[in-house]
């Protein structure tokens, strides 16, 4: 007879391990376009790390580095100190869609993760995917299927099924973007909320600066390609942040001195 | 939702979709009265002969026999189409390999293969049941393999970063996603494989509807010829609505937009 197999644990809503992340002297190139030359950067645990830079900048590709969908040219890519991979359990991904899965409800998307890893009985497995629907505020729509839900409650459900898994590090990639400017604004607060509550390390891409100044830790300002990191602000902005937070003269401030970095590698010639 | 004509399934709801068949019938028994009937006889010439068909007990043969050519035409082309759809839509290499191939067989009519599997296989089931099997393979690939392609790498990278290993993407992932296009290439393919099979049998059986139809042309029974036609209309009919668009409807509704 085999002996027992001992059953992965069953993770609760608590707070998860924050994971440390450490890109190291990265270089990648798309076939004839060089996009980052020598980055380095580090996300310490539970820091909430946003990182700025204008359209085709390259962010998405940063983060699909980070991810391990691609490997650098040379340098490493380093999640608590193993080379990535997008199996890695202490890594969640929050795309820029969605990316449910149309044919399952919202509460089986949420499950999948758990599925995959055989964690806990069925009914455990669901009744932490209610947990995390309720979390983002949708409880009432898990037996949904995507296609009957709005953009910002997709996106939501996709949030919720990432954290079920109770990763180390969330890598969010503009995640609203594509939703309207209250939307957005009212999920950037739900993000905090959740993030106070879980503290994972938040890796957090954004072109808007707004957005950035309001969730971020530290931001890091990327420069246009080929290139790196260009600038690094810290925020020193209270917690916990609510609306009131973006008409502090501090933000203000935080805003101009960032727009004028911004404009500043606009004006320069491009890198040969 | 709305919850007015709940209790109906759809297509037995009011709509203009009833009128249509009436229309067709009037139409019909007028053009009818204009000619005599041996040339071209009117519904009630046509449900007749069906009836002496049916008390000489040959109508069912003719179905079977047609139904058994159909179904294992559209079977096998169904498995051929599910390997090769699936492998081309995986792999870019071989989708472009195949894609030519199949764009050159689908623009010649299926029939036109129906003498020459005649010489190769003989008279007989056998080369009919080849022509219906190349008549529904090609559109059938195309359709899956479209599908498959489409999955979305996005889709693909989500479920990785879920943990999922390479077994449970292709089970978890590639499978349902690809339930649509495999849907739609069943509804694709049982269509063209039946208008293969009334046009083989016209030229190349000695039963089965479209033999029917030849023969009642040959011996001057108009009767018989359109009796013929309205059984290949039922059936394909019968098939598509009461199974093939059902089955397409159900998946259409998480297909992304
Ligand atoms: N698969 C690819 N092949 C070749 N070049 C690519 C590819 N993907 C992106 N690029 C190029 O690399 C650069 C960075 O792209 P990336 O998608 O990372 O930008 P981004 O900062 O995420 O932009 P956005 O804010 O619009 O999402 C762009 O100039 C883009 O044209
Ligand atoms: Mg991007």
């Amino acid at each position: 007879m085999l002996p027992a197999q001992p059953k992965a644990p069953m993770p609760t809503l608590a707070a998860a391990q924050p994971s440390q992340f450490a890109v190291e002297n990265v270089d990648f190139a798309y076939p004839g376009h060089a996009v980052f030359r020598g980055l380095s950067l580090r996300a310490q645990p539970g820091e909430f790390l946003v990182l700025l830079g204008p359209s085709g900048c390259g962010k998405t590709t940063l983060l699909n580095l980070l991810a391990g969908f691609m490997a650098p040219a040379s340098g490493r890519v380093l999640l608590d100190d193993s080379p990535v991979r997008p199996e890695h359990p202490a890594l969640g991904y929050v795309f820029q869609s969605p990316q449910l899965f149309p044919w399952l409800s919202a509460l089986e998307n949420v499950r999948f993760g758990l599925r995959m890893a055989g964690r806990g009985s069925e009914a455990e497995q669901r009744a932490l995917a209610i947990e995390h629907l309720a979390l983002v505020g949708l409880a009432d729509a898990a037996d949904k299927l995507p296609h009957q839900l709005s953009g910002g409650m997709q996106q939501r459900v996709a949030l919720a099924r990432t954290l079920a898994l109770q990763p180390g590090v969330l890598l969010m990639d503009e995640p609203f973007a594509a939703l309207d400017a209250i939307t957005r604004i009212k999920l950037n607060e739900e993000t905090l909320r959740i993030w106070s509550q879980l503290r994972q390390t938040v890796v957090f891409i954004t072109h808007d600066i707004d957005e950035a100044l309001f969730l971020a830790d530290r931001i890091l300002v990327l420069a246009p390609a080929p290139g790196g990191i260009a600038a690094e602000f810290d925020i020193a902005l209270p917690r916990p942040r609510a609306a009131a937070t973006r008409q502090l003269a501090q933000f203000a401030h935080y805003r101009q001195q960032v727009s004028a970095c911004i404009a500043d590698l606009q004006l320069q010639p491009l890198a040969a | 939702m709305t919850s007015v004509n709940h209790r109906w399934p759809r297509w037995l709801r009011p709509g203009w979709g009833w009128l249509s068949l009436p229309a067709l019938l009037l139409g019909w028994i007028v053009v009818a009265s204009r000619f005599p009937a041996y040339v071209l006889p009117p519904p009630w010439d046509v449900a007749a002969e069906g009836w002496r068909w049916l008390q000489q007990g040959k109508l069912g043969e003719q179905l079977w026999a047609s139904l058994g050519r159909e179904l294992a035409g559209f079977v096998a082309a169904t498995i051929a189409a599910m390997a090769v759809g699936t492998l081309a839509g995986l792999y870019k290499g071989f989708r472009d390999f195949v894609t030519p191939l199949n764009g050159l067989f689908m623009a010649i009519p299926p029939v036109a293969w129906a003498p020459l599997t005649l010489i190769i296989f003989g008279i007989g089931n056998l080369a009919i049941i080849v022509v219906i099997f190349i008549a529904a393979v090609f559109p059938m690939t195309t359709t899956i393999q479209e599908g498959v392609a489409a999955i979305q790498i996005g889709a693909i990278r989500a479920a990785r970063t879920l943990g999922a290993n390479r077994r449970q993407l292709l089970w978890h992932v590639y499978l349902p996603a690809s339930l649509p296009a495999l849907t739609a290439a069943l509804r694709i393919g049982f269509s063209q494989a039946w208008r293969a099979l009334v046009a083989a049998e016209m030229i190349g059986a000695s039963r089965g509807i479209g033999w029917m139809v030849a023969m009642g042309g040959q011996v001057g029974n108009s009767a018989q010829v359109l009796l013929g036609i309205a059984l290949i209309g039922v059936m394909a009919w019968l098939a598509e609505s009461l199974l093939f668009r059902r089955l397409d409807q159900h998946y259409q509704a998480w297909r992304p937009s």
